[in-house]
């Protein structure tokens, strides 16, 4: 602001004879840079705390030795498999893997949101069971996205499987390797 | 010499009240912010829609990376500290590998940045300064192999030691390029030792619009 020095300034200078002027000493103090310095520590302080609040999301595996006859058995209507493979590739089909591959379709995670809204408005409630098959090469941040999609999508079942051979032979060939 | 001297208007400004409130909020920040404790891992978490807080009572946490590098750690409250106690005491019984009264502090130590080392080099890290132990790059507890997978044991352990009882938060600390085998076997270590529930720590990340979700936590709040 530098209004103090113009106040001192002004101490010196002689508006007139005999008017005799006491030099007066400023008594205010320059608060910009301690304004500056002030905000400048909320920013990092700010920065800091909203880096540092992880969240808890919480899943429930199913006990793998429980006996066959509990185990929910899948719909083949119902059914709705998603497959993750490498590079945020993402694949689905419908019901049953059609010998042929013809209802092997590719997505990305943008629209697999819309694909699995569109699979629960054309399907009973009760039937709708996702599962969900990662390859070896996804990565853990699919696993969670997927996962979080259950829940954004508001899917009641689903289930994490492990992949079979012939998903793996059908990804391989779709992805040109 | 006029008699009227037009007045010139000081361009100052009163900082102080701006420097209270400033000041105000910042000692606000420094009080509420909670430092993350430093971690030899650098992990990136996926982002998800929850919201609820994690918890530091009771925690056992498995740490994987992009490495595929696994590690235990716990939190520093007192029952964890009896859960290591009697873990280590397990451990020591199972793999004939006595450790003295330095070595568990250490490991007491060291288990809030995370272990992740074979039992047969655990002796050995248990010896390091903590300098040295910063410094040192950990190879991870064997997950891969079905037949040595040696979170197992150490989950095994640690339910053997404290009689069954699960710890309260047992959260998974995963990183983004993580691959699924190395969360897999994780999990099949769990599940053999008859844990099905988990917590993932996330980054969170808001609920998409218009999304069955958002529509049902709308209804809630009316």
């Amino acid at each position: 602001m530098g209004a103090d020095i113009e106040s001192s300034s002004q101490g010196h200078g002689k508006k007139g004879p005999g008017v005799k002027k006491q030099k007066k000493v400023a008594a205010k103090v320059d608060m910009t840079p301690m304004v500056d310095l002030g905000f400048l520590l909320i920013t990092f302080f700010i920065f800091t705390t909203t880096m540092s609040s992880p969240k808890a999301f919480k899943l429930n595996v199913p006990d793998d030795t429980a006996k066959e006859e509990e185990q929910t058995q899948a719909k083949a209507s119902g059914a709705f498999t998603i497959l993750l493979s490498k590079e945020n590739h993402v694949y689905y089909y419908e019901g049953q893997l059609l010998p042929d591959g013809s209802n092997f379709k590719s997505t990305n995670f943008k629209e697999l949101r819309s694909v699995i809204l569109d699979k629960k408005a054309r399907t009973n409630e009760k039937d709708l069971v996702v599962i969900i098959k990662p390859n070896e090469q996804a990565n853990y941040k699919n696993v969670v996205d997927v996962l979080d999609e259950m829940t954004i999508t508001d899917i009641k079942r689903y289930a994490m499987v492990d992949i079979s051979q012939g998903e793996k032979d059908l990804i391989r060939v779709t992805e040109g390797g | 010499m006029p008699k009227v001297q037009i007045q010139k208007k000081s361009t100052w400004v009163d900082m102080t009240a701006f420097v209270d409130v400033s000041f105000l909020i910042l000692s606000f920040f420094m009080l509420a912010t909670k430092f993350k404790p430093p971690e030899l891992v650098k992990i990136e978490n996926p982002k998800s829609v929850s919201s609820e807080n994690v918890s530091d009572k009771d925690v056992f946490k498995v740490t994987f990376d992009r490495e595929g590098r696994c590690f235990i750690s716990f939190s520093t409250d007192e029952d964890a500290r009896e859960r290591v106690i009697n873990m280590l005491g397990v451990i020591e019984r199972q793999k004939n590998m006595p450790l003295t009264n330095e070595q568990k502090a250490k490991f007491l130590n060291f288990s809030v940045g995370g272990i992740g080392v074979p039992f047969s080099q655990l002796p050995a890290l248990l010896q390091l300064s903590d300098d040295a132990y910063k410094s040192f790059k950990q190879p991870g507890i064997p997950i891969k192999d079905s037949s040595n997978n040696q979170l197992n044991e150490w989950i095994n352990a640690m339910l053997t030691g404290s009689g069954g009882r699960k710890p309260a938060n047992i959260m998974l600390n995963g990183d983004n390029a993580a691959t699924y085998p190395e969360f897999k076997n994780i999990l099949a270590a769990f599940k053999t030792n008859g844990v099905f529930s988990f917590k993932l720590v996330t980054a969170m990340e808001p609920v998409p619009a218009g999304s069955p979700l958002s529509k049902k936590q709308e209804e809630l709040r009316k």
